[in-house]
């Protein structure tokens, strides 16, 4: 079903709230391939958090399936190579795809080492040295060597999501997920986060976007979803969504943000 | 009327001053082992109600072929109401564990410690011997448990309340990390809500001791016993009252006023 270089890959995603009043999803197929930086933008409402929440199952679909490198996260079990049918452990498929959120959900009664070093220690049993070591090289990286032993609540939210989003290399993802991880954040921080984003891009990972900033949409982005009331209405190169926008919903949309 | 209060009638409690002591000292240990009893009921309660055990479901998810529709309807997406919904969603556990709460709420305390003194510790025997020389073991156990019983019920709503409290995000975030369930109970939500209830848990434990009083029913030694025993023998009542009166508010006021620091305290810490 699954070939190599295809990730993700996203079938006929459904996700109804209230009975089907909502769609909030309504039948989204999509494929995320490996060191694709994927932005997603679209109108308010229009599914965008949803879809991302669907990808590692914090929103369960009403149907559809998600194949993650070749098997289906949405069912409770699956046939492995031997073709014996295995439970399907969702928690080893979430250490594999990060998440960060608009409002960075830190942990408040941990320090940022405590914080980085939670799910390594508890979920991948890593030797408490060699995690710390590495937490300290991350935070290098983002520049927030001097922070390991501060608390949550004495950082500025630029701050707080370069830790967050360092808190989910700590797993050695192999796709970031990212909901409008520079909404909350005041205009003069928004920067230093893109600028972590970008080069987490540059080196290659795997990344879906969704982002008010079409800057870098333009500029990050190998491809652009636009969505609008639950549906992928346009896909493309990000020239090919700016300069030429086909869907009228599109054009609007971008009439009103750029 | 005229002998309404007589301070000499102070003088006829000196005598009594021990029995005074004593039930001090059993109303404390009284409340304090009833709260810490309460605590770990509360704790396996909470534990109960917001478990995850849903047997129909589970029939749906391990034998599609004959319980899927239980999960799914004909059309092949999920059920999000009706009875076959409901019934995939029934948790006997939390069940038993809601039937219980609202039972304790809803019947007055000395009902409940009557029915684990007269009744239930009249099937089982325990040994008539005392603690510290004054308190009466038969007695006392009975009336820490029944109000051990009680608090659990309420200090269980506390402690759901505490960790519903805790914002949504903390759980995704969690999870998204790859932290299951337990975990993510354990190491992220359980000690954020442990320190929104705090105080909460301090108020129950004022009340428990206030409640105790009712426990000088069944025999045991508390202060309210003392007041019985010299109302008994020197046949006064107010003047033994004002004491067991000054007593209690020597107990609640302080621990009820720290609460109020505490709580004002991490309201601070919050906002820093
Ligand atoms: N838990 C829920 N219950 C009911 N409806 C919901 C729920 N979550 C989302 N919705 C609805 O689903 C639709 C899509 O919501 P979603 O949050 O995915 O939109 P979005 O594109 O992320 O919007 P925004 O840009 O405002 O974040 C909206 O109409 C929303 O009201
Ligand atoms: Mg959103």
């Amino acid at each position: 079903m699954a070939t190599s270089d295809n990730l993700i890959q996203v079938q006929r995603l459904k996700k109804h709230y209230g009975q089907g009043s909502v769609k909030a999803l309504d039948g989204i197929t999509v494929d995320i391939r490996r060191g694709d930086v994927m932005v997603v933008i679209g109108p308010s409402g229009s599914g965008k958090s949803t879809f991302l929440r669907s990808l590692n199952l914090l929103e369960e679909p009403t149907s559809g399936a998600i194949f993650f490198n070749g098997i289906d996260i949405t069912k409770h079990s699956y046939v492995n190579s031997a073709g014996k049918t295995v439970t399907l452990d969702i928690d080893h498929y979430r250490q594999r795809m990060g998440m960060v959120f608009q409002h960075f959900n830190l942990f408040p009664h941990m320090t940022v080492l405590q914080n980085m070093t939670l799910a390594p220690r508890k979920v991948r049993h890593f030797p408490k040295r060699a995690i710390e070591q590495k937490v300290r090289a991350l935070l290098e990286r983002v520049g927030l060597q001097n922070k390991a032993n501060a608390y949550p609540i004495q950082l500025s939210g630029g701050q707080k999501q370069r830790v967050a989003i360092v808190r989910a290399l700590c797993m050695d993802p192999e796709v970031m997920l990212f909901d409008e991880p520079t909404s909350a954040l005041d205009p003069e921080m928004v920067g230093e986060v893109l600028d972590v984003m970008k080069e987490l891009a540059r080196e290659g990972m795997t990344m879906v976007v969704v982002t008010h900033e079409m800057g870098f949409a333009r500029e990050v982005g190998n491809r652009i979803l636009f969505m609008a009331d639950g549906k992928l209405l346009e896909e493309g190169s990000p020239s090919a969504i700016f300069e030429h926008p086909q869907h009228p919903r599109l054009r609007d949309f971008l009439s009103k943000v750029l | 009327m005229e002998h309404f209060i007589q301070v000499s009638n102070f003088e006829k409690i000196i005598p009594y001053a021990k029995l005074f002591g004593e039930g001090f000292v059993v109303t404390v240990l009284l409340s304090l082992l009833a709260v810490m009893i309460g605590f770990a009921l509360a704790l396996v309660l909470a534990t109960l109600r917001m478990s995850h055990c849903y047997p129909f479901l589970w029939l749906a998810r391990t034998f599609p072929r004959f319980f899927g529709f239980l999960e799914y309807t004909s059309k092949g997406t999920k059920r999000e109401s009706g009875f076959w919904y409901r019934l995939g969603r029934f948790n006997p556990l939390a069940f038993i564990a809601a039937t219980y709460v609202e039972i304790v709420r809803s019947t007055p305390v000395i009902v409940q410690i009557f029915i684990i003194y007269h009744g239930v510790f009249s099937l089982i025997k325990l040994p008539t011997g005392t603690l510290f020389g004054f308190i009466k073991f038969h007695r006392f156990l009975p009336g820490v448990i029944a109000l051990g019983m009680n608090s659990g019920a309420y200090l269980c709503e506390i402690i759901r309340s505490g960790i519903q409290s805790v914002d949504r995000g903390q759980t995704e975030a969690a999870r998204s990390l790859g932290l299951n369930r337990s975990q993510t109970f354990r190491y992220v939500v359980f000690p954020q809500a442990l320190k929104n209830i705090l105080p909460a848990i301090a108020n129950e434990f004022v009340a428990i001791i206030k409640e105790s009083a009712v426990t000088y029913t069944i025999g045991v030694q508390d202060i309210m016993s003392a007041v019985n025993a010299v109302r008994g023998a020197a046949f006064i009542v107010m003047e033994p009252l004002l004491v067991a009166t000054g007593l209690y508010f020597c107990l609640c006021f302080p621990a009820s006023k720290g609460v109020a620091y505490l709580e004002k305290r991490m309201r601070r810490g919050d906002q820093r």
